[in-house]
């Protein structure tokens, strides 16, 4: 429980500094995607199912400060959020090089998601060659930022009883 | 868990999409941006000169290349402010006597920038002021040179600016010879397009400045300064010349704004006495 709220504030600092704080530190015109880190990083520790919650909350909080459609974020940050915490199993967990390599192919699968299916439900501005330059600067942001936003989830996560614990088993099945 | 989150956030954005949902959407919206206002205003102090840094660094060879274009402009502009004074007067005479809707009657509210949009695929920023200013959706806001875009939304403390430049933004203008069209944002580049102006229209002067139409139920009021002639294209068979415009406005180096109460409403209680939605 304490793990969880910790992880709530967590996502909401972070859509806070995303609304606050990022703006002010765009590279060439591009903001990263922390929500979406937090998702991807929670899918690493977690699981697809916590990967998916978190992304679906911090996305929808974000989509309050966007004028995009209210649940575009949540819903492409719930799905990478899912396909991350699945392809996660693969991996060698020790590897230093996961958080930035699952947060720049989160930032990826996130920015193709939002602009498709926003494409598709109606928003069709967001569908143009800039889009691309857009998902992969952000993409690469987000792979760079990636390292303190797992270590900040990992402190979140970080439970002190030695007892083991099934992945996935705090999210449901 | 994928497939009760996954329709949960397409019931959001169909009822958002729609309109629907009783005003509690744009509600939560509103409550959202009031409550981060605060913490928005502080960070922004705090961080305006890192972020000042911050661009410099990440854009240095853009300010070079301005840099040297700006003195040339200025350059340009000192000598032909020298010749403009007889004109100005007389200009400020015809304003008076035809009471353009821009000119003196449409109250302004003085606004700073606190923040540029935190997502990626909207060209927008924030203002410090909202409903509680007298601010209204759909008024223009202007800068020193020009048009920068109108209000497309607006909570008690808060007010969001849809730039020029964003796709989604399109402002019926005019060229220098009258003819009307529509310029359009593009994505990324700062730029506009300028569309429906037939490959018969000539004397497209590369540097002219197009300015607002107003047109009978225009977004903006007649005559306001909206960007300037890049280029050119005419190929045979198209419908439209291809015509590339700049915004007068840098909107990427902007602080402080002016948004006019004017909503293009002929019932609206801010709007000027003089005739609202001008024809031409």
């Amino acid at each position: 429980m304490l793990q969880q709220i910790r992880l709530g504030l967590l996502v909401v600092l972070m859509v806070i500094a995303q609304v606050a704080l990022f703006p002010h530190l765009r590279v060439d015109g591009v903001a990263p995607d922390l929500g979406l880190v937090t998702a991807v990083a929670v899918a690493y520790r977690e699981g697809p199912n916590g990967g998916a919650i978190v992304g679906f909350s911090g996305g929808l909080l974000l989509d309050l400060f966007l004028r995009t459609p209210l649940g575009l974020s949540a819903l492409s940050w719930a799905i990478t959020g899912y396909v991350i915490g699945v392809l996660q199993g693969g991996m060698v967990r020790s590897s230093r090089w996961a958080a930035p390599l699952l947060g720049g192919l989160g930032g990826l699968l996130g920015g193709t998601v939002f602009v498709l299916v926003g494409g598709i439900l109606g928003s069709e501005d967001l569908v143009n060659s800039n889009s691309i330059r857009v998902v992969v600067i952000s993409a690469t942001y987000d792979a760079v930022l990636a390292p303190l936003v797992f270590l900040l989830v990992g402190w979140a996560l970080h439970e002190p009883r030695t007892t083991s614990r099934v992945r996935g088993g705090r999210w449901g099945a | 868990m994928l497939v009760l989150l996954v329709l949960t956030a397409v019931t959001l954005i169909t009822l958002d999409q729609r309109g629907a949902g009783g005003g509690l959407i744009s509600g939560a919206r509103d409550g959202a941006r009031d409550a981060i206002a605060p913490v928005q205003t502080a960070v922004d102090d705090a961080f305006r000169p890192i972020g000042d840094w911050w661009s410099g660094v990440s854009d240095s060879a853009g300010l070079k290349s301005e840099n040297s274009r700006l003195r040339k402009q200025l350059a340009d502009a000192r000598s032909r402010a020298l010749a403009a004074g007889p004109a100005r007067r007389e200009n400020e005479q015809l304003k008076q006597l035809t009471q353009l809707p821009f000119v003196g009657g449409i109250p302004t509210v003085a606004t700073q920038i606190v923040s540029a949009s935190p997502g990626n695929f909207v060209s927008s920023v924030e203002l410090n002021k909202g409903t509680d200013a007298g601010i209204a959706v759909g008024n223009p806001v202007v800068a020193g040179q020009g048009l920068v875009g109108r209000i497309t939304s607006a909570s008690k403390q808060r007010s969001t600016v849809l730039l020029l430049t964003d796709p989604a933004s399109e402002v019926g203008v005019r060229l220098e010879t009258g003819e009307p069209g529509v310029a359009k944002g593009r994505a990324g580049n700062n730029l506009l397009t300028l569309d429906f102006v037939s490959p018969d229209v000539e004397d497209v002067r590369k540097g002219g400045v197009v300015t607002t139409a107003g047109l009978q139920n225009a977004l903006f009021p007649a005559g306001l300064p909206v960007a300037s002639v890049v280029s050119v294209e005419k190929t045979a068979g198209d419908l439209d010349q291809k015509i590339t415009l700049r915004p007068l406005v840098n909107v990427g180096r902007l602080e402080f704004l002016d948004v006019l109460m004017w909503t293009g409403s002929p019932v609206a209680p801010t709007a000027p006495a003089a005739p609202a939605a001008p024809t031409g």
